[in-house]
Order: structure tokens, then sequence, then C-alpha cells
């Protein structure tokens, strides 16, 4: 019994100190020491089962989504901006001169899938990447839609924090609360690709996004 | 072969397969989140155990890679009964937060139980949680399996602190 725990115990720390060195080498290895998730906590019905229940009709109304995101904007000092509102600040001439800037706030492999045409990606989780790029045009913007993929993802209101905390104007900042998914869902370009890489793609033909 | 031996050999090859099945699985499921860290910080985040955001990051970053170094020790034969105890040590309590959520789920959507689906952050996706639950019941049999029967076919090294009255 005493060699076995001993055994129990040569595993756990030499796994763990395994487990430590292997994250810290791998490119998409997590900060330890960074809070990725300011001022957020999670609410009793969280994304992932919402999402999964959707077959069963299960789902919060749109209406009541929208507002439980339209709140936690503003616990937050953040400004909601609704799909209307996006699609004409997209067909705004400004959006040409980049004084209006969309920032998508998903991982690369979303990103390539599809994104609003001549949007910034800032993937929030791997920021250090994407801010030098994206910083100067965002103070450079007088408009800054920030979105992710929409229901419960909370990565564009991070990002928006992020970027009030890199110094841009909170007042310039929306969150596009129906995210790629409501984009999509109303039939709006698509480019895939990297940015402005020009390449469209049908909304039907791109993924629809996981969490 | 008389039938003490013959138990013997049946009692070596089923922990072979049991060390197989239990280690490629928690490579695999290892591997899946390993790949997608934010995926499963998210997931890990969803459960609400930690208010420290130190512990969160701890717990999403090592544990892949500890479940991929169990799963490791276990098909390649290396400390076989301490790799099948710590996998069982995860096991048990994984089980039992991953029920409570369910509970919790199940309870805010008035839903029955066995109907809630949900992805656990087991690193096998969406998943029924009464199929989960049986699952897991059925890897830890496996665990003390290892953890009590003995057998060293293809194992480099099965007891990682010799037996001094062997020696």
């Amino acid at each position: 019994m005493k060699r076995l725990l001993l055994e129990v115990i040569i595993v756990g720390v030499v796994g763990l100190t395994v487990a430590l060195a292997a994250n810290a080498l791998s490119p998409r290895g997590l900060k330890l020491s960074r809070d990725y998730f300011p001022t957020a906590k999670v609410g009793a019905t969280n994304a992932a089962a919402v999402a999964t229940n959707n077959s069963a009709g299960l789902i919060p109304e749109p209406q009541s989504l929208a507002a439980k995101v339209a709140a936690r904007l503003q616990q937050k000092g953040l400004k909601l901006a609704d799909s209307d509102q996006v699609y004409q600040l997209f067909q705004d001439p400004r959006y040409q001169q980049g004084l209006v800037v969309f920032i998508d706030s998903r991982d690369d492999t979303h990103f390539l899938q599809g994104h609003i045409p001549g949007a910034w990606q800032l993937d929030y989780y791997r920021y250090e990447t994407f801010l030098a790029a994206v910083l100067p045009a965002c103070m450079m913007a007088q408009e800054i839609i920030v979105y992710c993929n929409g229901g419960d993802c909370e990565d564009s209101e991070f990002t928006a924090l992020l970027l009030r905390d890199a110094q841009v104007p909170l007042e310039k900042l929306r969150v596009y609360g129906g995210g790629i998914s409501d984009w999509q869902s109303k039939g709006r370009p698509i480019e895939t690709g990297p940015r402005n890489s020009g390449q469209s793609a049908p909304p039907s033909a791109v993924q629809p996004p996981t969490k | 072969m008389n039938g003490a031996q013959l138990s013997t050999r049946w009692s070596s090859l089923a922990t072979l397969i049991a060390r197989l099945i239990l280690g490629g699985l928690f490579i695999y499921m290892g591997l899946n989140k390993a790949l997608h860290p934010v995926d499963f910080l998210k997931l890990v985040r969803q459960y609400e155990l930690f208010d420290n955001h130190f512990l969160l990051n701890f717990v999403a970053a090592s544990l892949p890679w500890f479940e991929v170094f169990c799963g490791l020790l276990l098909v390649l034969g290396i400390a076989v009964r301490g790799s099948a105890l710590a996998v069982l040590a995860m096991l048990a309590p994984f089980t039992i937060v991953v029920i409570q959520r369910a509970l919790g789920i199940a309870a805010a959507q008035d839903l029955a139980f066995c109907a809630v689906k949900f992805d656990c952050g087991c690193g096998t996706g969406e998943i029924l949680i009464c199929r989960k639950i049986a699952e897991n019941l059925l890897l830890m049999v496996l665990c003390g399996w290892l953890v009590y029967c003995r057998g060293h076919l293809l194992a480099l090294r099965f007891d990682l602190v010799p037996n001094p009255q062997t020696n």
C-alpha cells in the first residue's frame, strides 16, 4: 500500500511538472497569471447547455437573450449595437475610409472560415499577436464594432474592454451582440481567408459558428 | 498448462487490454483538450469551481497534459498501478461535478436528468449525461482492475517502486 501511494505521488508530481512544461512550450498554451474573464461571472444557464438544448426548443427567446446581453454590457460600461445599426455602419462610406472599424474577436479557424468583409482579427485569447496592428486602426476610427459568435459568447465584450484598457475611447466602442451568427443568418456578405482577401462565400457555404 | 497458469495468462491479457483502452482514451481526450486550451478553459469556467483566475488557469492548463501523461504511462506499462490510481482520483471528482452541473441544467431547464446533453469538458464533445456517467463508471472499474490485478504483459516497468521482498 505504501509503495502504491509513493507511486501515485511520483506520478502526480512528475505528471504535473510535465503538464506545466508542455503548456509553457505549447504555442497555444495558457498564461497562468492572466485573468481571461475580467469582471465576469457565468450565469446558471450556460452557453453550452443552451446551445445543446436548442433542438428541444428550450433556448431563451431572442428578446430575453438580447436583453441579458445588453444588461451585461451596461454593467461593463459598454454599448450594444443591434443588427440594423451594424449593417448601416457596414454600408456607411466611412467604412471604406477606415473611420468605421469592425473587430472580429474569434480565433484563426473561425476568422478564416468567414468574417465580416474587411474586419480586423483580434483574437482575445492571443491578443499580443494582433493588438499592434489593430490599435492604430482603432485610434483612427470614429466607430468600432466588436463581435464574436453571438448569443452567449462574451469574447467581444472582453475584447472591447481590452481595447478600452489600451486607451481606445469607450464612446467609440460598440459590441455587436448578434455576432457572426446574426450576420450570417441575414444573408449578409462574408469574406473568407485573411482580411481583405477578396474571397467571398455565400452564407450557406460557411460553417455555422461553434462556441 | 495448469489452471493457475491459464488464469494468470488471462489476467495478464485482461490487464493489457484494460491498460490500452484506458490509456488510449486518456491520450485521446487529453490531446483534444490540450490542443484547444481556450475552449477547455471556457468549459472549466462554466463549473464555477474557482473564484481565483490563477487556479482556473492552472487546472485548464495542466489537466489535459496530465491526462496525456497518465495515458502514455498506462499504454507503455510504466507505473501502471500508480497511474491507474491517479486516473481514478481524477475520474471520481470529475464525475461528481459533472453530475452536479447536469442537475443544475436539468432544474434550470425543466428537463429529465438523462435528457441533459452538454459538453462537460471531458474531451469528447457534447454527450448525454447518463451515457457519460456510465462511461465514467466503466473507466473507474478498469482503473480498479489495474490497481488490484497484476499483469506484466508488454509492460516496460509495471512497478515504479520495486517490492524489496521480490529482490
